[in-house]
């Protein structure tokens, strides 16, 4: 999957923005949304948010995960964790990604926060890129990936699930099935 | 301003249950991904589809309605697009999979028979018409050029074959006990149970059935 | 944010997003019959002996101008012939194994896999030597222990090269074909990734073909019928 479809699904995550104009509630396909009163927070999708940020019709409250030290102590605990530990969103990093881009004025310290996400972000690829070669090592074919979010299977992925079937077609050659076999079981 | 559509629309899905729009799209949007992961091709949420379209053109004649400077056209606008997108992607990864897998498509798909149809309407003759096509581009280019023995085309020879033992990302939605992972040469068996809500990567021929009746949502 | 191929929001929108093709199915390698790779991987050579006379085939032993081939004659032959005669009851041939699968280069695998460069070795080694092992050749359980082995080892460096450049490094030409294939697509996904990373969030667009079509005003309805 391309990173910004993984953006799409990621823009239905909602988030609350305080709105400067009134309006009852907006059934949406999707679900209803509102209602609105000016001054007080609600909770909209992602898309949403930004789209009513574009047109000023809006302000975004960053999630208060979103904080230099919460996000700190996030990165020290997955430093110190052998497993994944539970992010505060399933999609951290898009909803940091967007939503930061968003509010840039609204917001203060915000390339500090940046930084704190993207080293949160670092830590967890370079231990999914190590838990995935000891996977690979290892032989097996199964395992367990509790609160990885989308964005990160999405990097391992073709890369993972390929060398995965690669190594499962070598291992069935030496059965000596018929060579036309070997992609019709 | 109340705004009056949208909601209260309800659907059956076919045992008289009534759904909500946003059961309809939901379903739409598992589905959407099950197929874009999915090594082969899942039954056909046509139905689904049919019924969001109608939602969807309705939505758009509420909207139409609406005074043009009025902040839900553009909001309501967008979620339709939203919509859209992920229903023809879906229909796009199907055909994708039928144009790459066309024989052994058709072939499974007379297998099961006509009450257990994978394919939609559409489908199925998008299928057929492609294979007619196939063999009549095979034997114009090169089959009648060359000796009589070698000139019948063969499809499921030829015809890509989905490898059912691909790996899959997945989420189990409830609890799934006693799946068994085939061993290779060596390893033995393995049984696993998914706990509800966790994540996995495996072969995707033993949790297939899950994918089918919801039990188990690639990702 | 997200613009889509049939609807869009902003007419201006689409030249700021970038034209990046959303990835289709991305389903693992498989041979097949049409596959160029797997046509070149069966036609590797492989050494032949002879068990039965074969008259009228002399040419194909190019160190001899006889007519026939006689019993005990050894010639290399692509491995799509070889195994056709090694397949037959009785065999026309006994199939050999090539250096690259024999002990000795084995033996220079298993101390260390990630040096070697395959590519010139033998560039379709794990094909190749999958396709051997089919024929049953005893030393066939030993031969896959090597293929698993050396991939598995030499994953981590596909694995790093994939994720950490936006370049093609020029060690990569060192990988087999099959490696490459799972490199090249790794390697798309690092780039996309690190695009997405540093750049942030772009629209996603439709592929070439759908524009068109939106030019002839083809409606969602009349994909579904």
């Amino acid at each position: 999957m391309d990173p910004s479809e993984v953006e799409f699904i990621a823009e239905k995550e909602r988030v609350s923005i305080v709105p400067n104009f009134n309006n009852a509630t907006v059934h949406l396909i999707s679900g209803d949304v509102g209602p609105f009163r000016a001054g007080l927070p609600v909770n909209v999708p992602v898309w949403m948010a930004l789209n009513l940020r574009q047109r000023q019709k809006c302000r975004i409250l960053a999630p208060d995960w979103l904080d230099v030290d919460k996000l700190e102590a996030l990165k020290e605990e997955e430093k110190a964790s052998k497993y994944f530990t539970k992010m505060p969103s399933e999609h951290y990093m898009v909803v940091a990604q967007l939503i930061l881009s968003a509010v840039e004025d609204d917001i203060p310290r915000i390339e500090e926060i940046r930084m704190a996400v993207k080293n949160l972000w670092d830590v967890r690829i370079s231990k999914l890129r190590s838990s995935v070669d000891t996977f690979i090592k290892s032989g097996g074919s199964h395992a367990r990936l509790d609160y990885l979010t989308t964005m990160e299977i999405n990097s391992v992925r073709p890369l993972l699930p390929h060398a995965l079937d690669f190594i499962d077609r070598l291992n069935k050659a030496s059965e000596g099935a018929p060579r036309r076999d070997l992609s019709q079981d | 301003m109340e705004d009056t559509f949208g909601d209260d629309d309800f659907f059956s899905d076919g045992d008289g249950e009534p759904i909500t729009a946003q059961k309809v799209l939901q379903t739409l949007e598992e589905a959407w991904l099950n197929e874009k992961f999915c090594p082969d091709l899942l039954p056909s949420q046509a139905d689904y589809v049919e019924c969001m379209m109608e939602q969807i053109q309705q939505m758009e004649e509420n909207v139409n309605k609406l005074k043009k400077n009025d902040f839900r056209v553009e909001v309501h606008h967008m979620e339709l697009a939203r919509i859209r997108y992920t229903i023809t992607s879906y229909l796009r990864s199907r055909l994708e999979k039928i144009e790459k897998n066309t024989a052994y498509i058709l072939e499974q798909e007379a297998l099961r028979g006509p009450e257990n149809s994978y394919l939609s309407e559409g489908e199925l003759i998008f299928a057929r018409d492609f294979l007619a096509l196939q063999e009549n581009h095979c034997k114009q280019l090169v089959l009648q050029h060359v000796p009589p023995p070698f000139q019948d085309f063969m499809p499921t020879q030829q015809s890509l074959v989905p490898n059912l033992r691909s790996h899959v990302f997945l989420r189990a939605k409830k609890d799934v006990d006693g799946v068994v992972i085939e061993g290779d040469r060596d390893s033995r068996d393995e049984e696993v149970d998914l706990e509800e809500n966790s994540q996995h990567i495996m072969q995707y021929k033993p949790i297939a059935n899950f994918v089918k009746d919801g039990t188990i949502q690639l990702i | 944010m997200f613009c889509h191929g049939l609807i869009s929001l902003d007419g201006g929108c689409q030249q700021l997003c970038h034209h990046r093709k959303i990835m289709s199915l991305c389903h693992s390698y498989v041979p097949n019959y049409f596959s160029i790779p797997d046509i070149l991987a069966t036609q590797e050579k492989v050494p032949c002996t002879f068990e039965v006379q074969v008259k009228h085939l002399g040419f194909l032993d190019p160190g001899s101008d006889k007519r026939d081939i006689e019993v005990g004659t050894n010639i290399e032959l692509p491995f799509w012939m070889a195994s056709v005669l090694k397949t037959q009851r009785p065999a026309i041939a006994d199939v050999g194994l090539p250096k690259i699968f024999k002990e000795s280069y084995r033996d220079i695998l298993k101390a260390d896999p990630v040096v070697v460069d395959l590519h010139k070795l033998a560039p379709y080694f794990y094909e190749f030597g999958m396709s051997l092992c089919m024929l049953n050749h005893r030393e066939s359980p030993e031969i896959v222990n090597v293929l698993v082995e050396s991939f598995k080892q030499r994953f981590r460096k596909i694995l790093d090269w994939a994720q950490h450049s936006n370049i093609e490094v020029p060690e990569s030409k060192k990988l087999d074909n099959a490696e490459k294939i799972i490199y090249q697509a790794g390697r798309e996904v690092g780039s996309s990734l690190h695009l997405w990373l540093t750049e942030g969030g772009s629209l996603i667009m439709a592929a070439g073909m759908v524009m068109q079509h939106k030019k002839m005003k083809l409606t969602q309805r009349d994909l579904l019928q």
